[in-house]
This record gives structure tokens, sequence and C-alpha cells, in this order.
């Protein structure tokens, strides 16, 4: 209808009060070496080599960084395979064989509140680059490369808003890991020398904003807020979080840097608390398996390293009817579409939805124009459709194509059921040639 | 088990193009039951008949549109592929069009001459642009104007005085100072239940009100073109009463009641099809159809003012839809334009008027 669409129906009402179980019992473990990001990557263990948890096992490598890669198991490594990463791609993963007795390594030893008041700049740059952290709200961007930035940081913004539908992973970690979070966020102020932390919540979770506040008591020394942003989508969409938190406006295609604010994921300083306190890599993290294609939905709190099938298993398999599954990593609006579901559970993967394929019945656009009013970048996707049936390259860099963030609401909003989304990414590819 | 190859996102929302024209009925239905109530067989027969010219026309033409691929030779199997394309909306989007095209001509307007309205409204201005989506001229309001200026000695508008018109405005073009005279005939009680002659649709403005209030409600047409032609019409008007020193909000008032303004303004000009796809670009649009239908209304002596006003506004959409200014937002150049052009206007009124004088 024509009308801005903000509000997308997100069934975690009832995938929140489902409870999570802890699933501990993976036979092997898998550790890519490569990914989206790493093109090369290596491993510093040999067949047969007895690891433990916390241990460094390999290291990928990117453009202009390095991620070491930790077991999240102990046992032994048992050689390499193929596997699905969560960008849809087959890497090579490192096999461990879990012997589940989860010993820790030697290096996994809590820093005293001294050693971490001691910790400088430089200190913490290290910390966070050893731990292999990245983005853990889907990016997979590495945080040491966001704390090195010549910026001066403000205020550090928490972003526990996950607007996606179906996923509940950082609803869930907030809910059990409270404390913890806002113990990463002080960790990050003081790496980045930031004033304020702003935790950013939806509104219509007041339990999440009840554990936060209580913690946040533990923390007086510093300057931390807890803030109700709005449930709609894409309200985790770094510049409306940074705008619905802090009120500073960024421009799309700015770094939020450049205007003293750094947004990390609540996940992310979890990962900042383990990184800081505990000299741990983040080894588990929530998965939820849900959509109609799948017997029962379930969350599991799983190892990172762990076989989606496993899992799938667990929820009792797929639905038996004929029709084509549509099995998604990530959220029903941005996540990857796979064509196997031999998926590998790494730090970004957040849930895995399998749907029965329903076809879509396409109209003519009608110019009704509910793509334009929705966009939240402000760009019109139907213009930008019509520009690229042309192939008219100057339409599509005057009305900004590239600005397009992906989000999927043109397409979810369309009544004639037109994949703009998709267009939108063509063009894209058009205009890079 | 397969695995269905598709990109994100992966959920739609629950709306439908066939929903918005459903809802375009359902609003349109009031109005449809006014007219059979005041006009009986008369407005019967000629929506009956302009449904089924549109509707055939239309599921006709997209038939053949389609070209079925060479390797299917066999005249059945054709007409199989064929078939498969049309859908509901080859059905629900003509019927508006034909119903809009019904309302606003007269009742007893010769049932051949509506005939020839609506093949031009369906085939020439629809089909021929490419069916649904494709026409840049409303269809109902360009088969009108065709009949219009084709046909004009039909338009005996009997029953009603001779310089009343098509509807009671014939007689505003120099009476403006007349309106509070007309308005003993007609009360504006009167305008605003359809208690007056007119064509068919256009007489009640209470039930084109309930109508657009569902239309918004819906969210199935947008209120803003419908308040900027609203506005600006308005606007112009009550300039057009001060250069003639009349009474302002009785010129104002009558001017919206009567004719058919308000159907066109909730009705017609909401097509989204021909509308421009910005905010602004709407209000802008809005804009140009009130302005031109108080110019015809105040300078000119076509009783079609609102569908001449909409077919000219439909020529500026490409324009204002250019790439290399269309935008969605409110910018203050937007702002600062529209209301220099309406003031712009307004003078020429005045000018036009002798309210310099």
């Amino acid at each position: 209808m024509i009308e801005k669409t903000r509000h997308i129906p997100d069934g975690k009402k009832e995938r929140k009060n489902q409870p999570v179980s802890h699933y501990l019992e993976a036979e092997y473990l898998y550790f890519p070496t490569t990914d989206l990001r790493c093109p090369a990557g290596e491993s510093c263990v040999i067949d047969g080599q007895y690891v433990k948890v916390g241990e460094l096992i390999g290291t990928r490598h990117g453009g202009f960084f390095d991620q070491p890669i930790h077991s999240t198991v102990s046992g032994y490594v048992v050689g390499f395979e193929k596997k699905v990463h969560s960008s849809g791609q087959t890497v090579d993963c490192l096999i461990v064989k879990n012997d589940k007795k989860y010993v820790l390594h030697e290096s996994c030893v809590s820093r005293t509140d001294e050693e971490i008041a001691a910790l400088t700049k430089e200190d913490y740059i290290q910390i966070i680059k050893d731990s292999g952290l990245s983005g853990l709200g889907g990016s997979g961007f590495p945080t040491y490369v966001k704390l090195e930035t010549k910026n001066k940081i403000d205020v550090i913004v928490a972003n526990g808003v996950e607007c996606e539908p179906h996923l509940i992973s950082d609803y869930k970690l907030i809910l059990e890991r409270a404390h913890r979070i806002i113990e990463g966020l002080t960790y990050a102020m003081r790496a980045q020398g930031a004033k304020r932390g702003v935790v950013a919540v939806k509104k219509k979770y007041p339990e999440l904003y009840e554990v936060l506040e209580n913690a946040r008591h533990s923390f007086m020394d510093f300057d931390i807020e807890i803030k109700r942003v709005g449930n709609h989508y894409p309200q985790g969409w770094e510049i409306e979080t940074i705008k619905a938190a802090t009120g500073i406006q960024v421009p799309v295609g700015k770094m939020p840097s450049e205007y003293g604010v750094c947004v990390f994921n609540v996940a992310t300083l979890y990962g900042f608390y383990r990184a800081v306190k505990r000299r741990m890599p983040i080894t588990e993290r929530f998965v939820t398996i849900s959509g109609n294609g799948i017997k029962t939905e379930r969350n599991f709190s799983v190892r990172i390293g762990t076989p989606v099938r496993d899992l799938i298993e667990m929820c009792g398999g797929y639905t038996e009817n004929d029709k084509n599954k549509v099995v998604i990593c990530g959220g029903p609006m941005m996540g990857t579409n796979l064509q196997s579901d031999d998926l590998i559970v790494t730090k970004t993967v957040t849930s895995l939805i399998v749907l029965d394929e329903e076809p879509i019945k396409t109209e003519p656009c009608i110019h009704c124009a509910s793509c334009v009013y929705s966009c939240p970048v402000d760009l019109q996707p139907v213009q930008i459709m019509n520009a690229y049936k042309e192939r008219d390259k100057d339409a599509l860099a005057v009305l900004n194509v590239n600005k397009c963030i992906e989000c999927g609401l043109c397409s979810f909003t369309c009544p004639s059921k037109i994949h703009l989304t998709e267009t939108m990414r063509q063009a894209k590819r058009f205009i890079r040639k | 088990m397969n695995y269905a190859k598709q990109t994100a996102p992966y959920v739609r929302k629950e709306n439908s193009t066939k929903r918005m024209m459903v809802d375009v009925l359902i609003a349109l239905l009031p109005v449809v039951v006014f007219a059979i109530y005041q006009f009986g067989w008369d407005a019967v027969v000629r929506l009956v008949l302009s449904a089924v010219i549109f509707i055939l026309g239309e599921v006709v033409t997209t038939f053949y549109r389609t070209k079925p691929h060479p390797s299917v030779k066999e005249r059945k199997e054709k007409f199989k592929v064929r078939f498969k394309t049309l859908t509901i909306n080859n059905i629900t989007a003509p019927l508006v069009s034909a119903i809009i095209y019904a309302l606003i001509i007269p009742s007893n307007l010769s049932l051949y001459v509506v005939a020839v309205g609506a093949l031009f409204g369906i085939l020439v201005v629809k089909a021929a642009f490419g069916g649904l989506g494709s026409n840049i001229f409303n269809p109902a309001a360009a088969g009108r104007v065709f009949i219009g200026l084709s046909f004009t000695s039909q338009f005996a508008y009997t029953g009603i005085d001779a310089v009343v018109g098509a509807t009671p405005l014939g007689a505003a073009k120099d009476a403006l100072l007349n309106i509070p005279n007309l308005l003993q005939n007609y009360t504006v009680l009167d305008l605003f239940l359809g208690n007056i002659p007119g064509s068919m649709g256009e007489i009640s403005a209470l039930l084109i009100i309930i109508g657009g209030i569902y239309l918004f409600a819906r969210r199935a047409a947008d209120f803003r073109v419908t308040l900027s032609t609203l506005v600006s019409f308005s606007v112009m008007m009550a300039i057009a009463a001060i250069a003639v020193n009349g009474n302002v909000v009785d010129i104002v008032v009558y001017q919206l009641l009567a004719g058919g303004l308000l159907f066109g303004a909730v009705f017609m000009v909401t097509d989204p099809v021909t509308s421009p796809v910005t905010k602004p670009g709407r209000w802008i649009y809005g804009l140009l159809v009130g302005s031109i239908v108080a110019f015809i209304r105040l300078f000119g002596s076509y009783p079609e003012g609102v569908v001449f006003a909409i077919l000219l506004a439909n020529i500026f959409v490409p324009l204002i839809d250019y790439y290399k200014w269309s935008k969605n937002r409110y910018s203050v150049k937007f702002i600062v334009g529209y209301v220099v052009a309406l003031a712009l206007l307004g003078f020429i009124v005045l000018v036009g008027l002798g309210g310099l004088n």
C-alpha cells in the first residue's frame, strides 16, 4: 500500500519464549581457514596434534589484516574438509575431533583489575587483535581495525537492536550476559578514550532495559546510558542506531568515527569482555533454527565450529512435502541463500531459516511509490529499476544506487511483488563495470 | 529435497495490487449505488456497458500482447500460454477505470457515444501504451475528453437551466458574483448531499468524501495529491472571490462542492499509475491539477475542466519524475517553490479577473 513500511512481522515473540538448548555434543568441529574477507589462510597445527579450548590453530589473511583462528573445543586435529561458510562460499575447514572434555588452554587466565587498569590503547588493540574478535552483528569486520582509528571518539554505541525478523541471539545474550556486556563496553570506552557509552535496545523489550539498567549500576564510574529506541526495521542499521541513540546524523557513506561515534554490536562487546578480562576468544554463540520448512523451531547455544546439520537433526529435520526448501543463513530480510545445508557455525552465523518455497507472481509496476516512501536511505527504487532497464549509467549514478544498503524493504513492501532489491544489486554491479 | 534459489529478502508484505484495486472499487460503491438510485436504469446500463467494454478490451489486448515462445506451435498450446498470463488485475483494473468513466458522463448520454469513449479509453489510451502500469494518461479521463470534444452536440443536459451547463458550474465563468443567487436554487446542503443535476457520480459530495476516507484509511490512495489539488484550487478560488469582491466562503465552498472537482480529486488524480513517484512530486502534481481546474472554471467554458486538468497534469509527470531533480525529501527549495508557484498563479487570477483595477 502507499505508505512508509517500517514494521515487519518478526515472529520474535514466539521465539524468545522458547528455551535455549546448550549443545556441546558435536563430534567434529570445523574451522574455516579462509572466508569472504580473507582469501588466504593457514593452520599452525599438524594432524593428530592435541589442541585445547582457546588455543591458536591458524590464521586467516585478509587484504590489510590478519585474523587468528582459535579452537573452541579440546581434541585432536584430524585434517581438512570443504564446508559451506555463512557467505555461501565453500571453504577449507580445519577439523578438530571433540574429546568433550573442554580443557582450557594455559594462556586463558583472567586478568586482575590492576592489570586491566594499566592497559594502554595499544595494549587493547593488541589484545583484541590476538583474540580474533570481529563484528558479530554480521559484518565480520575485524574489530581491532575499528579501534585503530585516528579520530577522537566521544561516544560508543552498543547496538542491541537486532531488527531483523526471526533473530533472537542478541536478545538472549543481553538477557543472560548483561553485566558482562556492560563491562565489555567499559573496556571499549577505555580503549577508545570515549567519555560516554550508550546501549541501544528496542522499546518493546522492557526486560532488556531492566537487566541492562541493573548491570549499569555496577559501573557508576562510567557515563553509560541505556537508550530505548524504536521497534521498526532497519533500526539496527548503524546510521539509524546512532541517530536514535545519540542524535548524531552520520551521512550515508561516511565513517561514524569521523563524527566521534563508534558502534559495536553487543555480542562484540561481550567479546571485549572475554578478550580483556578472561584472555579468551569468543567460543560460543546463540543460533536459532526456524522457518516453516523445519519440524520444530529451536534455539541453541553452540560452540563455534559446530556443523548446522547436527542442529537440524535435533530439530527433527525438514518437513516432508514436495516443495523446494529455501535455506537462509541470517535473517529473512538480508540473509544469504545457501544451496546446501552443510553449513558451519562461524562467529557471524546468527540463525538458519528454512522456508518452503512459495512461487511469487510478479505484476506490472503501478507506480504506487511504496518503495520510494519506505526506503531508509531516500532512494527511488522504482526509478532505479526503470533506469537499469534502459541500462542508463548516468541516471543510475545520479539516483545514487550505490547508497543502497540492501535492507530489502523495497521488495518487501511492493504490492506487485517486484524484486526491487535484486534489481538494485544488479544495477550496482552494472555501474561498477 | 531440492534447494530453491532465491535472493534476499525472502519474506513479502501481505498486500497486493489486487487489494488496492478492490479497495478503490469498495470506495466507489456508495457513489455507484447513489447514481443508480438517482438515475435508475440509465445509470445501470451505462455502468454495465462501459464495464464490459473496458474489461473485454483489456483482456483481449493483454491476451494478444503475450507472445508465446516460438517453440509453442499448436494453437491450443498458444491459447493456454496466453491464458495463463491473465490475472485478476486484468479484471479489477479496467473495472475501476470503467466505473470512474461511467460516473463522469451524464446519465442520458447516448449509448453509442458511451461505447466510443470507452473504446478510446481502453484501446488507445491504455492498451496501446502497454497495458496496466504503462499508460501515461488516465484512461477514464481521456475517454471522457475524447467524447466531450468529438460529440459536443450529444451533451445536451436536459432538465437543467441552460446557463448551468454540464453541472451547475457552466454559469460560474462570468457569474462568480451570481453564486449567492445560484445558492438560492441549490443550497450548500443540496450540493453536499447530491440533490442537484449533473454527471452521475459527481453530484454527492458526502458519498465521495466517505469513499475518500476509506481509500486513505486503507492507504490505497495517496492523500497528498488530493490535498494538494483541493488546497491549490481553494486558494485560486479565494483569490478570485477577492478579485471580484464576492463572498469568499460562499464562492470557495460552492466551487469545491459543485462539479466534478471532488470526484476527480479523490478518485482520479490519485490513480498511482499516472502520478509521480515522490512525495514532493505528488504535491506539485496536485498543484497542477488544482490550478488548471481553477483556470478552466474561471476563464474557460468547458464543463470538463477536471478531466482536462488531469490529462494536462499527466503530461508533466515524466518531467516531475526526471531523475536529475526528483527527490523524496521535502527540501526548503521545494516548499519555497510550491508557495511561490501558488502565489504567482494566484496573482494571474487576480489580474485576469481585474482585481487590480
